[in-house]
């Protein structure tokens, strides 16, 4: 396993870490977004994060999936260093994200949105193959189909995405990055605007999905992580000022302090 | 002896009906799509025996024209006010092959085709990075360069203004004779109907998709991990080869060339037949280049000022919604003749 010189990490901690970030930092002009963030990610947890508005939690994600690159620090991917490799890269490793406004293609129905996704996981995505494969051709894949059932889309698969509701944009979204397979799923408030059933058959959707995949959740109210993640990281003003078990972490002194929210939950 | 016991065999058998229904769906599947192409293609083709052939065929390749604005900015958001570029690539690519090189008039459209290519392919590059507005105007500034070197920097080889004549010079071919008006007619009925089939299956592929997502979604393109460079520039190239097939059926159909087809007092023409027509709907470049053509042609028999028609005639369809003449006309189409016009997308 590679380790970048000058990078001091625990040999165990190394041989454990999916995803790595060191002395991450990126700056908005004056402003420091995310400020020097150490994160460890192991393989198979179910990570949350929390903070108030502004804490640099979706910045803290844009760095890790490649939307923005950090001024200070670095990324590791399964030892392999990624802090400014393309989207399409990590992509291809295996992150994949949502978008804290919910992010499809309005043009697209249902099912086209996740045949793509489905086929750049599945299939050579190379022009020639692109322009070979025609969408139909996926309509009745059974991964795709098993998706769609999940997420109660099914009645939904020829509708154009433009006419669903919030709640169903979400949901497509979070299928859209199942049905690529990913190690690791990057949830950017996967929660907001569903209703509190959807949000329930959501998170048990995700810890179904839990047994193959690593995931992380960015979340605001820390009641929809309880009973969903085995770790909680508390973020505020671009730091991480706890880190822990769930329950431990809500003890925490600073983050009753800092983050209101948390202690009136609890 | 019965092979039923074998759970493969009975599997099989479960499954004969549904296996007779996808054949019969998808041969019902394969006659509308022809009965898509052919009626109204036919229809046009028809009328070349009652219309004048000249104005059938000028339909015809203005449709091919408009097909490619049509994906330009229908399935990939890209609004381009310089197709004379490409269209002028195309022509001059055929002009100069029969001019000064051969006279074989279908090498003289691979030239054109392969010198559109390779103009599409270099400007694609740059121009498909740029932000919409941007690339709008650097066609237009591209159009404008290209016209200027027509005209007065390569005018040892393009005659300038004169232009390049090269009609006499193309041999008669055997099969479609092109020097014959109603053979060459029908080549370019061909040629139509072959692009717009083609761009119907265009848009059924993964590809098709790709286009219209990065046309909504750019950022979501990239974070599932599609290049969107490479979909864009495809496309962008797909689209002005054709707008340089067009410009070389021009050239050939003239047997003249001049810098006026690099024209930027025509470049907003395409934009304006494809939303006339209906953007992003597959019949709609032909419907846009029948009305352009036609307003061209008819009207200006009766009164001088054609074009003030086709404008009155767009603001009519903007502000009857924005859906052009197909698309306002596709819902009454698809009650009378059925489902087979029914677009694949929208
Ligand atoms: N592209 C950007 N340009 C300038 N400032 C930005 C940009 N993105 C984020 N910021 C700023 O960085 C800070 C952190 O924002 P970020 O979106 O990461 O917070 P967050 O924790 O996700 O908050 P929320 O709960 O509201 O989603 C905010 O002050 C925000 O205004
Ligand atoms: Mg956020």
């Amino acid at each position: 396993m590679r380790g970048g010189p000058g990078i001091a990490v625990p040999k165990e901690a190394q041989e454990t870490a999916l995803l790595r970030a060191e002395k991450l930092t990126k700056r908005f002009g004056k402003l420091t977004a995310v400020d020097r963030v150490d994160y460890v990610l192991r393989e198979g947890e179910v990570a949350g994060i929390v903070g108030p508005n502004g804490a640099g939690k979706t910045t803290f994600f844009n760095l890790l999936t490649g939307y923005h690159l950090p001024d200070e620090g670095s990324i590791l991917y399964q030892g392999e260093e990624i802090t400014r490799a393309t989207p399409q890269k990590r992509v291809a490793l295996g992150l994949m994200r949502t978008f804290q406004l919910t992010s499809t293609f309005d043009g697209l129905t249902v099912l086209d949105n996740l045949v793509l996704s489905y086929f750049r996981a599945n299939r050579k995505a190379t022009i020639p193959s692109l322009l070979r494969n025609t969408c139909r051709a996926f309509y009745n894949d059974h991964d795709i189909g098993t998706l769609l059932q999940m997420f109660e889309l099914d009645h939904l698969r020829h509708r154009m995405v433009r006419h669903l509701s919030l709640g169903e944009k979400r949901r497509l979204e979070i299928a859209m990055a199942i049905v690529a397979d990913p190690k690791v799923l990057l949830l950017d408030e996967p929660f907001a605007g569903l209703s509190e059933m959807e949000i329930r058959s959501v998170v048990g959707i995700l810890r179904e999905q839990a047994r193959r995949r690593t995931i992380v959740v960015i979340e605001h109210k820390v009641s929809h992580l309880e009973g969903l993640v085995d770790r909680l990281t508390v973020m505020h003003e671009g730091r991480i000022i706890a880190d822990g078990e769930f329950e431990e972490c809500l003890r925490d002194p600073e983050v009753r302090r800092s983050y209101w929210r948390v202690s009136e939950v609890t | 002896m019965s092979n039923t016991c074998d759970p493969a065999m009975r599997d099989l058998e479960a499954n004969v009906p549904s296996l007779k229904r996808t054949l019969a769906e998808r041969m019902l599947g394969t006659l509308k799509w022809w009965v898509g192409i052919l009626v109204p293609f036919g229809v046009l083709g028809l009328a070349g025996w009652i219309l004048p052939l000249p104005f059938v065929m000028e339909v015809l390749i203005f449709s091919i024209y408009t097909m490619a604005c049509n994906f330009l900015l229908g399935r990939l958001g890209f609004i381009s006010f310089g197709q004379p570029a490409y269209l002028a690539a195309g022509a001059y690519g055929t002009a100069f092959y029969l001019y000064y090189f051969g006279t074989d008039p279908y090498m003289g459209i691979v030239a054109g085709v392969l010198a559109g290519f390779v103009v599409s392919a270099l400007a694609g590059a740059v121009f498909v990075r740029l932000r919409s507005d941007y690339f709008a105007l650097v066609n237009l500034a591209l159009t404008v360069i290209v016209f200027y070197m027509l005209q007065k920097v390569l005018a040892p080889i393009t005659h300038g203004d004169n232009g390049l004549w090269f009609l006499d010079r193309m041999r008669n071919t055997p099969v479609l004779d092109i020097t014959n008006p109603r053979q060459l007619a029908l080549l370019i009925w061909l040629v139509a109907v072959a692009l717009w089939a083609f761009y119907k299956y265009i848009d059924g592929t993964i590809f098709g998709a790709c286009c219209l997502a990065t046309k909504t979604n750019e950022d979501k393109v990239k974070f599932l991990g599609y290049n969107d460079f490479a979909i864009r520039w495809t496309g962008f190239v797909l689209a002005n080869t054709t707008a340089a097939l067009a410009g070389s059926l021009y050239g050939i159909y003239f047997g003249f060339v001049s810098p006026e087809m690099a024209s930027a007092a025509r470049a907003a023409d395409p934009v304006v037949v494809t939303i006339l027509g209906g953007t992003g709907t597959l019949y709609g470049p032909l419907v846009g280049a029948l009305a352009y053509v036609g307003m061209k042609d008819l009207v200006s028999r009766l009164v001088g000022n054609w074009e003030f028609f086709v404008g009155l005639l767009l603001v009519t369809v903007m502000l009857a919604g924005e859906k052009g003449i197909w698309g306002t006309l596709q819902p009454i189409a698809q009650r009378w003749v059925g489902r087979w016009v029914s677009e694949s997308r929208e």
